[in-house]
């Protein structure tokens, strides 16, 4: 349909006057999303008024059984099962675990021998084997199918006290490149510790242009703002001049990136 | 590579959580189960506003709200991530809804005589509720569309006109979706003068 019977419609619409043939071509219109609701001046008017219908609140009787209702299912959750350490689906971190704890045992015997300076050499050798061994393990899991075994991979880093290159080159190859936005949230998370290092803070400034979810774009903005990051101003303005960026998000981002300038 | 010792204030962790309803809900799913507690705080008041729109009743809309919880509980592993939790949450909602008066065999349409029985116990609370009177009317006028209408404009003020979300619950395009809230604003619209006149 052409503009000009579009127009010629709509204002037979907003000036009261549609026909039955108007109705059918307007929601037609809608459907292909050639017009949107808001153009129906007194629709969107009804809307308005719509939103400021209110309700009671609930009362505090709500809050009082909910939350009894999860202190009971936290109390059931508190019982551990031993099942749980061997729940994985696949048998290479079976096969890691049980080296971890063949490791962890000959430690073991280590701490109980008297030290000297070659046994305390050899002690940090085999620490350092075992958090080899963690790392694969993380790195494995990162290339799973399943989100959950990914959020796993990337929770694994907080046990490391420090990680390897190679470990937050993962992180930020999952924060940039994952199809999961929580996964992607997550290694956020686990990169912070190291934004001191320059190569992950220059790596994550890049990460602002190569994210489309709103969510991820926010925690960003939040992470610069904290760390008072001005090389990440540009960016975000980038963003901010795109289009497709929701409104809300743009205010959000605003309000962080004011704070760094 | 060193972990940095001067990161961000601990205040900023728990801002930072509070932004993503998607991660709190994955930490629920992963044992967290506190995190539930800020997704009640977040959406108790909007799951009581969309129930009470539809039944009216306010004990039976708290009653609807903790089932949602529960169930968001229950069925927390089966919770994928995709799209936003607020979808799925109200998904779930739908359910509840229709669960329970399938339970109870109770039309959800009731006419505006049985309506006015239930104001009874509400009374209490209407009466320190005020609203305009085109707000009122609106209101009456709201009441008496037929439930899949009225659900829809529901579904449209609690989720803020995510059409496309709407859609992926009610198993409809879009476009389609926008197309039903056209068509109940329209009765709407109907109801309204109706009442108006009648004032």
């Amino acid at each position: 349909m052409e503009n000009d019977n579009i127009k010629v419609i709509l204002e037979r619409y907003n000036n009261g006057r549609a026909t039955k043939a108007d109705i059918v071509a307007i929601e037609q219109l809608i459907e292909l999303g050639t017009i949107d609701l808001e153009e129906l001046l007194d629709l969107k008017q009804m809307d308005n008024e719509l939103h400021r219908i209110g309700s009671p609140e609930p009362s505090f009787q709500l809050d009082d059984r909910f939350y009894a209702f999860l202190a009971k299912e936290k109390k059931k959750q508190q019982a551990f099962t031993f099942m749980e350490w061997f729940a994985f689906s696949w048998p290479a971190p079976k096969m890691a675990f049980g080296v971890l704890t063949f490791l962890l045992g000959l430690a073991l015997g280590y701490f109980l021998l008297p030290k000297n300076e070659s046994e305390k050499t050899e002690l940090t050798a085999l620490n350092e084997e075992v958090t080899s061994l963690k790392e694969m393990m993380m790195l494995a899991l990162l290339e799973k199918e399943s989100a959950t075994d990914r959020l796993k991979a990337v929770s694994l880093t907080h046990e490391f006290d420090d990680a390897s290159e190679a470990v937050t080159r993962a992180l930020l190859k999952t924060l940039n490149k994952d199809s999961n936005v929580n996964v992607r949230l997550a290694a956020l998370d686990a990169l912070r510790p190291y934004i001191e290092n320059d190569t992950v803070r220059a790596e994550l400034i890049k990460s602002i242009g190569k994210q489309d979810s709103p969510l991820v774009q926010i925690a960003l903005a939040e992470l610069m703002a904290a760390v008072q990051e001005k090389s990440s101003v540009k960016e975000f303005e980038k963003l901010l001049k795109n289009e497709k960026t929701p409104e809300e998000i743009k205010k959000r981002i605003r309000e962080k990136i004011e704070v760094i300038i | 590579m060193k972990k940095s010792k001067v990161l961000l204030p601990e205040n900023q962790m728990p801002a930072l959580e509070k932004l993503h309803d998607n991660a709190l809900m994955e930490k629920v799913k992963n044992g967290d189960l506190d995190k539930l507690g800020l997704l009640f705080e977040r959406y108790k008041k909007p799951l009581f506003g969309f129930f009470y729109g539809i039944n009216k009743d306010s004990e039976l809309s708290e009653d609807l709200v903790q089932n949602v919880f529960v169930r968001i509980l229950k069925y927390r592993t089966l919770y994928r991530g995709e799209g936003e939790f607020r979808s799925w949450m109200f998904h779930i909602a739908r359910n509840v809804s229709h669960d329970h008066y399938r339970r109870k065999k109770i039309k959800a349409n009731d006419t505006i005589d049985a309506w006015q029985d239930k104001l009874g116990s509400d009374e209490n609370r209407m009466t320190t509720f005020q609203q305009e009177e085109n707000l009122e009317l609106l209101s009456l006028a709201l009441d008496r569309l037929p439930e899949e209408k009225r659900e829809i404009l529901l579904l449209s003020k609690y989720q803020e006109k995510k059409y496309k979300e709407i859609g992926e619950q009610l198993g409809f395009t879009e476009g389609a979706v926008k197309v039903k809230v056209f068509r109940a604003m329209q009765d709407l619209k109907a109801l309204f003068r109706d009442l108006e006149a009648k004032r």
